[in-house]
């Protein structure tokens, strides 16, 4: 068997499929998006090289950094309204126990096996001002007029509601699972040593659960960055560039406005703000990893 | 005697192997699989059933043909309309005669080029053909006459005392009196972007005349909207929007949110293309409203050029043939039987789905909807059409610019002079 591993060409055979999956799927495009940024190409027909024309447009785009706002905005909300709610609930579910448990788990993650097409549908019925169910409902309580959820102002915010809806269920489930890999014994120590549901909250459950957020917490952040379907099919970016995100505004450029070169100059930034964004996360969770070790 | 047994044998075989060679070609000639890529989705109403009705028909004449339909929205199919153009077009496609579209397509070589004389029988309405032509050579055909016209409810109006405004004034007076009623005056598809773009349009040819498309053409070329005629017609379209003509949210609402206010009665009126006029046939609406469902055109702007008689329309979708298709000659013979006068003409005339681009009046029978018979006397009437809406008028970035930034000037999020100076830079 040992043998078999030093053998070179099984060493290969076994690198090989990632390596061909990374360089083609991966690697490639983003070399292919590099090159296409540096060209005028509309996505048809021929195209010139024209350097870093695209970039230096790109600076003075307002549009785009609308699109950029708005995506860190996203990011924000996930951060500190969905994952914290999320973290509670997974709490909450994983004390409360019995069948309420499962079913409550179910119901939370009901979001996430519906279609994007019909949560957006769904979402855009509700919100309608006319005949929407919000309105109808605030009606009840006596508010008159058609409130506009969609207005340049309230958009965003509504957007957010829906996304930070859509996605609650995979975040709760992630962090219950953590909450269940804790160790029982920890919680009966701090049961034993007088402390509170808050108090083992604060300091048993979620200390231990920092490999968890910190993976949570990432994938959040890139995925409001990347956010795409929802909003292109609940606003479209609209109104104006009110909900515009930066992968709505890259695939309205790219393929509404023949833009293709600056697309890709879109996705460069995009491809290098993702990057920096995990790398900077990654390294707020580290830095205080060794400071406890020390301690 | 053996070698000419031999011979024999093998004459035979050959002959044989010829026959069978001949019968193999003859039969692949024969199966022809044609791919339509189409933007009307809806097989069973409107256009897209007259589309629908021609194809069966055509398998049915040619049982050696297969037709494949691929239908999607207008939005998606732009899109995969582009993704088509870099790996391989369908046969027959839907195609549209405006510079915002057809400029890039046919810059990248994917269309075919038709022979013009091959439609001299067709009845096309003269200069209809205009806009599918690129230097002097046509590369598709024109399915529609549009006109941009304001649907509205008869019985509606006639119970509430309301009548059909003559002036874009009265038109904003009307719209108060409609809300104060507890009604949606306009429903508009804010949400796309170009209903309102064709709502400038149509504004700004009321108040520019035969001189609209001069105005356009050279605020495109230069990238400067900046003239008078634009500023107003752009003030004109945000004072609507402030006075409450169109529904709440309407900049956030799509087509189907915008029909079905009018449909199921909310709105009074609703601002679309002549093609809906097949909401008059349509059974899923009730019948009190698709029966009572009347038009009329933009009113004058005091001070304009345009009298009521000068209508915004325009040659607008049509079809055009893949220029590397596998099976182009089949393809340009199902186009052609397509535009025969007595089919897409003929039964897009009698499904109401409003005017063609070719001429009709042998199909009027007298027992149309009077719905397609007042579209039919406004474009018999007109004194002047406008021609291609403002949006369609300059290159892909320009259309995606003016359809987004017209929604942030008529919600009051940018002002109309920074409306006017991005759209005129998308130009550039």
């Amino acid at each position: 068997m040992k043998k078999m591993y030093s053998n070179k060409l099984v060493i290969t055979s076994l690198v090989l499929p990632g390596l061909l999956l990374f360089v083609f799927a991966i690697l490639a495009p983003i070399c292919l998006s590099v090159y296409y940024s540096l060209t005028d190409y509309s996505g048809m027909g021929a195209w010139n090289m024209i350097g870093l024309e695209n970039y230096k447009t790109l600076a003075h785009d307002e549009a785009f950094f609308t699109a950029l706002r708005n995506s860190l905005f996203l990011a924000i909300g996930f951060i500190c309204i969905q994952h914290p709610l999320a973290i509670i609930v997974a709490a909450v579910l994983d004390k409360k126990g019995g069948r309420g448990e499962s079913f409550f788990r179910c119901v939370y993650f009901i979001p996430n096996v519906i279609s994007v097409a019909v949560i957006a549908y769904l979402w855009k019925f509700i919100y309608n001002p006319n005949f929407g169910l919000l309105n109808n409902i605030l009606k009840l309580f006596g508010f008159e007029g058609n409130i506009n959820w969609f207005s340049p102002d309230r958009a965003i915010w509504s957007v957010l509601i829906v996304l930070i809806w859509h996605g609650f269920g995979w975040g709760m489930l992630i962090y219950y699972s953590g909450i269940k890999n804790i160790d029982p014994t920890l919680y009966e120590a701090a049961a034993i040593d007088g402390a509170n549901q808050r108090q083992t909250f604060l300091r048993v459950t979620l200390p231990l659960m920092k490999p968890v957020i910190q993976v949570n917490v990432t994938m959040a952040v890139i995925s409001a960055l990347k956010q795409m379907e929802t909003v292109y099919l609940l606003t479209n970016g609209g109104p104006g560039n009110a909900t515009q995100f930066t992968a709505t505004y890259l695939y309205q450029q790219a393929f509404k406005a023949f833009k293709y070169g600056y697309g890709n100059a879109i996705s460069v930034v995009f491809i290098i703000i993702c990057l920096l964004a995990t790398v900077f996360l990654n390294k707020i969770f580290e830095e205080r990893e060794p400071k406890r070790r020390v301690q | 005697m053996k070698a000419k047994w031999w011979s024999a044998a093998l004459t035979a075989a050959m002959v044989m192997g010829l026959m069978t060679g001949t019968a193999v070609t003859a039969n692949a000639e024969e199966e022809v699989t044609l791919k339509v890529f189409s933007n009307l989705p809806d097989r069973k109403n409107g256009q897209g059933l007259v589309e629908q009705m021609i194809i069966d028909e055509y398998m049915a004449e040619n049982p050696n043909v297969t037709i494949e339909v691929e239908a999607l929205d207008e939005e998606a199919y732009k899109t995969k309309f582009k993704a088509y153009a870099m790996e391989g077009m369908p046969d027959v496609v839907n195609i549209w005669g405006q510079p915002s579209f057809l400029n890039e397509v046919l810059d990248a070589g994917v269309l075919a080029e038709l022979n013009e004389a091959d439609y001299a029988d067709y009845k096309f309405i003269e200069g209809s053909l205009e806009g599918f032509k690129k230097d002097g050579k046509l590369y598709g055909l024109p399915r529609n006459t549009d006109v941009a016209v304001f649907y509205y409810n008869q019985k509606m109006f006639e119970d509430n005392g309301w009548s059909v405004p003559t002036t874009y004034d009265e038109l904003l007076e009307l719209g108060k009196t409609i809300t104060e009623a507890g009604m949606v005056p306009v429903a508009m598809d804010g949400g796309d972007g170009w209903p309102m773009a064709v709502y400038l349009s149509d504004v700004l040819f009321k108040i520019s005349g035969t001189d609209y498309q001069g105005i356009v053409a050279d605020a495109v070329a230069n990238g400067d909207f900046t003239n008078e005629a634009c500023k107003q017609a752009t003030q004109l379209l945000k004072d609507a929007a402030d006075a409450g003509l169109f529904q709440v949210g309407y900049d956030s609402q799509d087509y189907g949110t915008a029909m079905n206010l009018f449909t199921n009665g909310q709105a009074a009126m609703f601002y679309m293309g002549s093609w809906e006029a097949s909401m008059a046939l349509n059974e899923d609406i009730p019948e009190e409203i698709r029966t009572n469902i009347r038009v009329f055109t933009m009113p004058v702007v005091e001070g304009g050029a345009a009298s009521a008689t000068d209508i915004a329309a325009w040659n607008g979708g049509g079809y055009g043939v893949s220029a590397n298709s596998a099976v182009k000659e089949e393809a340009i013979k199902f186009l052609n039987y397509m535009y025969q006068p007595d089919k897409l003409s003929k039964y897009g005339w009698e499904n109401g789905v409003g005017m063609s681009a070719q001429d009709q009046t042998d199909y009027m029978t007298g027992e149309e909807t009077d719905l397609m018979k007042q579209i039919v006397d406004i474009v018999t009437n007109a004194t002047n059409v406008s021609g291609t809406p403002v949006n369609d008028c300059g290159p892909s970035a320009f259309k995606t610019s003016i359809e987004s930034e017209i929604q942030s000037v008529s919600n009051g999020t940018t002002d109309v002079d920074t409306f006017l100076a991005n759209i005129g830079a998308a130009c550039k």
